[in-house]
């Protein structure tokens, strides 16, 4: 392909839409760490169920792709709950590693149950822009894309408004910062961490939503986004908001230039270099606290 | 103390009589089961056996890897890749006909492991420079992102490595028994220098590093240079691993670097028991035998012929329903008996013990 100014642009855009994804898949991590203090390796596979279910609501009911989202959203949070209760709940504030080893066990369960119920073909959801694109000049942009960063926007800001301005947020942020007073102070924390993760989850119905509209996915769809995303947290910082959407931007960006000038082969793998220098210079990422 | 005497001592000790027992019984097992599936689990076990071994050297430093498939095929390549040009150039000087045997091809197949175990082990001390300062999460996923990284250049200079197709590595010892009796000698040597580190000094400062690190530097170890050790040593033997694995499946593909290969001997260890010398190995025994027989193709065929109707988008139910009770398993495991089965074997065998034992004063 020849690289001129116009590829780098649409390279860019893209970049930029792909990052917008991840952007919600590292949010939902993110605030299930704070608030947790839990990581969730399996937290890719919520977007994976996320794009099976979307994909299942519009072909099966006929409903645009962008409601049945909301629809998958609702129905991914209540298995984030179920999930929750059942595993980590039981695990929680052990020893680290079983976090990381439930997550394996999930791993298992939820791809192989997708591949069970779902079947091995790899799918696609068609939303109601399929094959419409923006022409600019020389370059052209499907709506899509456009389409999915406006609603990650939205989906965020209706995040942050959750967090910053409604009782449940504040108790949220509280238990973040110590859940024992938080406890002190009346919060049911444990009720705190049942929404926390079934918010966290749902965010990752959204990306896997969004994901299954501008790429094809299968049942092991899910393991290389939660490697990203977690990328992205650590490049961005453990727990920073602002840290996570700006890594988000940069992981998609390098990735999709890396992809233009390398070769789809090296796509992930610059990514993971950027991330390893960055831990080199900064142990604690870019927006990083101190001591995190 | 000084190692000859830590030697002599494990030399004397119970578990070294244990280990000896064991590899006698396994070295004598295939003789009565000539059934070439059951050789095959087992090679493949005592395989296993030293890559959750070497996972689980590293966890007890402090340390999870989710990467470890990168070391496991960095030894598998090198080793396959200079056992091909030992080879030919053997070729070269001796002709076809007057190739090595006996002695001499098991010495060079060792060397072999050896060199391909020295190479992965060096490429461990690079990384383990980036992630000795590093704290869990951060080094689980840079060793992760390694693991893509190899992926990747493996494929990109395919003419050096045949990534992108595979090959098959030029083999020195035959398979079958022989190879068998080479992986357990391996199998026994590399889980007795483990064990024998662990309970050596440095095994001490390992441990310590794992219970806080702080705490560890602050009474004078050097827990930078510790880890990196303990990363250096695990890779070393995640290579060798990785080299019998190639020699014994006779193929390696970038396809060696996969995820699940990294997760492989973390689940192995946690299904065993994390921390404990036979941990590992009951995992990978356990594993191992449930993998290859629910793989099997007569219990794939029934599995699917019962359940395959229950999910008719799937071709073939077998394998996708094999790898869903493990997921169920591991959580089984990691929920009701985090400290794995052997806690569970301990608890039973205590059990029995405490009834065979009659309560109150004995009376004759």
């Amino acid at each position: 392909m020849d690289i001129t100014a116009g590829t780098i642009a649409l390279t860019l855009i893209w970049g930029v839409a792909i990052g917008c994804i991840y952007m919600l898949l590292a949010s939902g991590l993110n605030i299930i760490f704070g608030v947790m203090k839990l990581v969730n390796f399996a937290h890719g596979q919520f977007l994976m169920i996320g794009a099976y279910l979307t994909w299942t609501i519009s072909v099966a009911a006929g409903l645009n792709a962008y409601v049945a989202i909301l629809v998958s959203m609702i129905a991914v949070a209540g298995l984030g709950v179920v999930i929750e209760r059942l595993t980590f709940r039981r695990v929680l504030g052990g020893e680290k590693l079983n976090e990381i080893f439930v997550s394996l066990g999930l791993i298992y369960i939820f791809e192989n149950a997708a591949l069970l119920i779902w079947g091995d073909q790899s799918q696609q959801i068609k939303s109601p822009f399929y094959d419409m694109s923006l022409k600019l000049s020389t370059i052209s942009i499907t709506y899509d894309r456009i389409v999915a960063v406006f609603v990650v926007i939205a989906v965020l800001v209706g995040f942050g408004l959750l967090l910053y301005k409604t009782r449940i947020g504040l108790a949220m942020r509280a238990t973040s910062q110590i859940n024992k007073t938080a406890s002190l102070m009346g919060i049911n924390v444990e009720r705190i961490y049942m929404i926390t993760f079934a918010l966290g989850s749902a965010l990752a119905a959204a990306a896997g939503g969004l994901y299954g509209i501008i790429f094809s996915f299968n049942s092991q769809s899910g393991s290389m986004p939660t490697i990203i995303a977690f990328a992205i947290i650590i490049l961005g910082g453990l727990g920073s908001i602002r840290g996570a959407i700006v890594g988000a931007l940069l992981y998609g960006i390098t990735e999709q230039l890396a992809t233009l000038f390398f070769g789809g082969i090296w796509s992930s793998a610059v990514a993971f270099v950027l991330l390893i220098v960055v831990l080199i210079i900064k142990p604690n990422g870019l927006f990083g606290e101190k001591g995190e | 103390m000084p190692l000859q005497q830590q030697i002599t001592m494990f030399l004397r000790s119970k578990s070294f009589q244990l280990l000896v027992v064991c590899f006698a019984v396994l070295a004598l097992i295939p003789i009565f089961i000539t059934d070439s599936f059951f050789l095959f689990v087992f090679t493949l076990i005592f395989i296993f056996a030293i890559y959750a071994a070497s996972w689980n050297f590293l966890a007890n430093s402090g340390q999870g890897s989710l990467g470890h498939a990168a070391f496991l095929g960095i030894g598998g390549f090198s080793s396959a890749i200079i056992g091909g040009r030992i080879s030919n150039a053997l070729i070269g000087v001796l002709g076809v006909n007057s190739m090595p045997i006996g002695a001499l091809s098991v010495l060079i197949q060792v060397s072999v492991l050896l060199i391909g175990g020295l190479i992965s082990a060096g490429i461990g001390l690079l990384i383990g420079l980036a992630c000795v300062r590093l704290k869990a999460w951060y080094l689980a996923m840079v060793t992760f992102g390694f693991t893509v990284i190899a992926y990747s250049l493996s494929s990109q200079f395919d003419s050096f490595t045949n990534g992108i197709n595979g090959f098959a590595p030029t083999t020195f010892v035959p398979g079958g028994y022989s190879f068998y009796i080479l992986v357990i000698t391996f199998a026994a040597t590399s889980i007795a220098v483990m064990y024998l580190i662990m309970k050596s000094r440095m095994g001490l400062a390992f441990r310590a590093i794992h219970g806080n690190e702080a705490e560890a530097r602050m009474i004078g170890i050097n827990t930078a240079k510790y880890k990196l050790i303990a990363f250096v040593i695990s890779t070393f033997f995640a290579g060798i691993a990785g080299g019998l694995y190639v020699y014994f499946i006779r193929f390696v593909d970038n396809s060696i670097f996969s995820p699940a290969n990294s997760f492989l001997p973390l689940i192995m260890t946690v299904i065993g028991g994390l921390g404990t010398l036979s941990g590992p190995i009951i995992g990978a025994v356990f594993l191992t035998s449930i993998i290859q027989i629910l793989s099997l193709q007569s219990v794939t065929q029934s599995l699917s012929s019962t359940l395959g109707p229950l999910f008719p988008k799937v071709g073939y139910a077998g394998p996708p329903l094999t790898y869903l009770i493990i997921g169920v398993i591991l959580l089984i495991i990691v929920i009701f008996s985090p400290k794995g089965l052997t806690s569970l074997f301990r608890k039973f065998y205590n059990y029995i013990i405490t009834e065979d034992k009659p309560k109150g004063p004995k009376t004759k």
